[in-house]
């Protein structure tokens, strides 16, 4: 680069030709004015519209919103199984004669709910030749009793365990 | 204006965020850079001026000077474009021809005169690039910003640009 200065040194020496006394006053009054056209203006770049990022956000939404849908559906379909699963509403016939007889209250329902059944293998009982299959269902029993006179109801509920040996004939 | 009295006018404009500071101070210099790409000296004065106004108005300092001159350049090529909308003919003709009849710069002596006449008369490329280092003293880091290209392309632009005026102005 040596070997440019001289030549550097007499291009430094040219001046460019002054501004105009109009060009400083007009900036003056530009800056001084608000802007006036839209389109004119440099936006920084925290007010521009990232339209990238928003689509991403809807399309994230829209996914959760599936996801959430997917899920709905799936407890509802579960717990209709657990519905068939479990034995019809039925009522105590000699609790429902009891209530009667002693107090007002009578009895408006059962439900009993397997939630949980688990297949425990075979056994042989008692040294017998004949294997059983030993299943648990475990279960949640609800009982309910309402007074008309009054329309209170009463409500029990509580955890239940019914294990079934079911024989197993071999063919 | 030396490097120093520049350096203290940057120094001054940052702190106190005065425009006029350093509007005084850079406007030849834009004006010499504007002038590449407009057909008269009222042109490139629009061109400065609204170049330099929406600069101000986003940055409100002078920090980033690489950004100035890329504004001043975008609004010229802007104009151009529009220009040649309506006048093609007559926008080409001024660009190609590179005819400025108006002076660029306050000459004293033939030499001077020479010498400025030499500077029109180089590439397109190594004058905005020369312009930017002589008569702006931007780095080649802000030049290879404003103009988009690499450092070490500025730098071989400016290095052209010396020789090819060496060659013309100091024949051996």
């Amino acid at each position: 680069m040596n070997d440019f200065s001289e030549i550097e040194k007499e291009l430094k020496k040219l001046r460019p030709t002054r501004t105009s006394r109009q060009l400083f006053v007009r900036v003056e009054q530009m800056l001084a004015g608000p802007e006036i056209s839209e389109h004119k203006i440099i936006r920084p770049n925290r007010f521009r519209v990232n339209w990238v990022a928003i689509g991403f956000g809807l399309a994230a939404a829209a996914v959760l919103i599936l996801l959430a849908q997917i899920s709905t559906d799936r407890t509802s379909k579960q717990r209709e199984r657990i519905a068939q699963n479990s034995p019809a509403p039925e009522t105590m016939p000699a609790l429902r004669g009891a209530q009667r007889s002693s107090s007002e209250f009578i009895p408006a329902g059962a439900t009993q709910v397997v939630y949980n059944t688990r297949d425990e293998g075979l056994q042989f009982p008692g040294g017998s030749a004949q294997p059983l299959r030993r299943l648990r269902y475990q279960t949640h029993q609800t009982w309910q009793w309402r007074n008309p006179a009054t329309g209170a109801s009463l409500r029990v509920s509580y955890p239940g365990e019914e294990i079934v040996l079911i024989p197993i004939s071999g063919q | 204006m030396n490097i120093k009295d520049r350096e203290k006018v940057m120094e001054n404009v940052a702190t106190h965020e005065d425009w006029k500071v350093c509007f005084r101070s850079l406007a030849p210099g834009l004006l010499l850079f504007a002038r590449q790409w407009a057909r008269s000296r009222a042109d490139a004065e629009d061109i400065v001026q609204e170049a330099f106004v929406k600069f101000w108005r986003r940055n409100h300092n002078i920090d980033n000077r690489a950004l100035l001159y890329a504004t001043v350049r975008s609004i010229a090529l802007d104009r151009i474009r529009r220009d040649s909308r309506r006048t093609r003919r007559e926008a080409e003709a001024v660009c190609e021809s590179e005819h400025v009849v108006e002076p660029q710069f306050e000459l004293t002596d033939e030499t001077q005169f020479a010498l400025a006449a030499a500077v029109e008369r180089l590439p397109h490329e190594q004058r905005e690039v020369l312009i930017m280092k002589i008569w702006n003293e931007l780095t080649f880091a802000e030049i290879a910003c404003a103009l988009g290209v690499s450092q070490n392309t500025a730098a071989s632009r400016y290095r052209y640009a010396l020789a090819a005026l060496k060659k013309i102005f100091q024949p051996q």
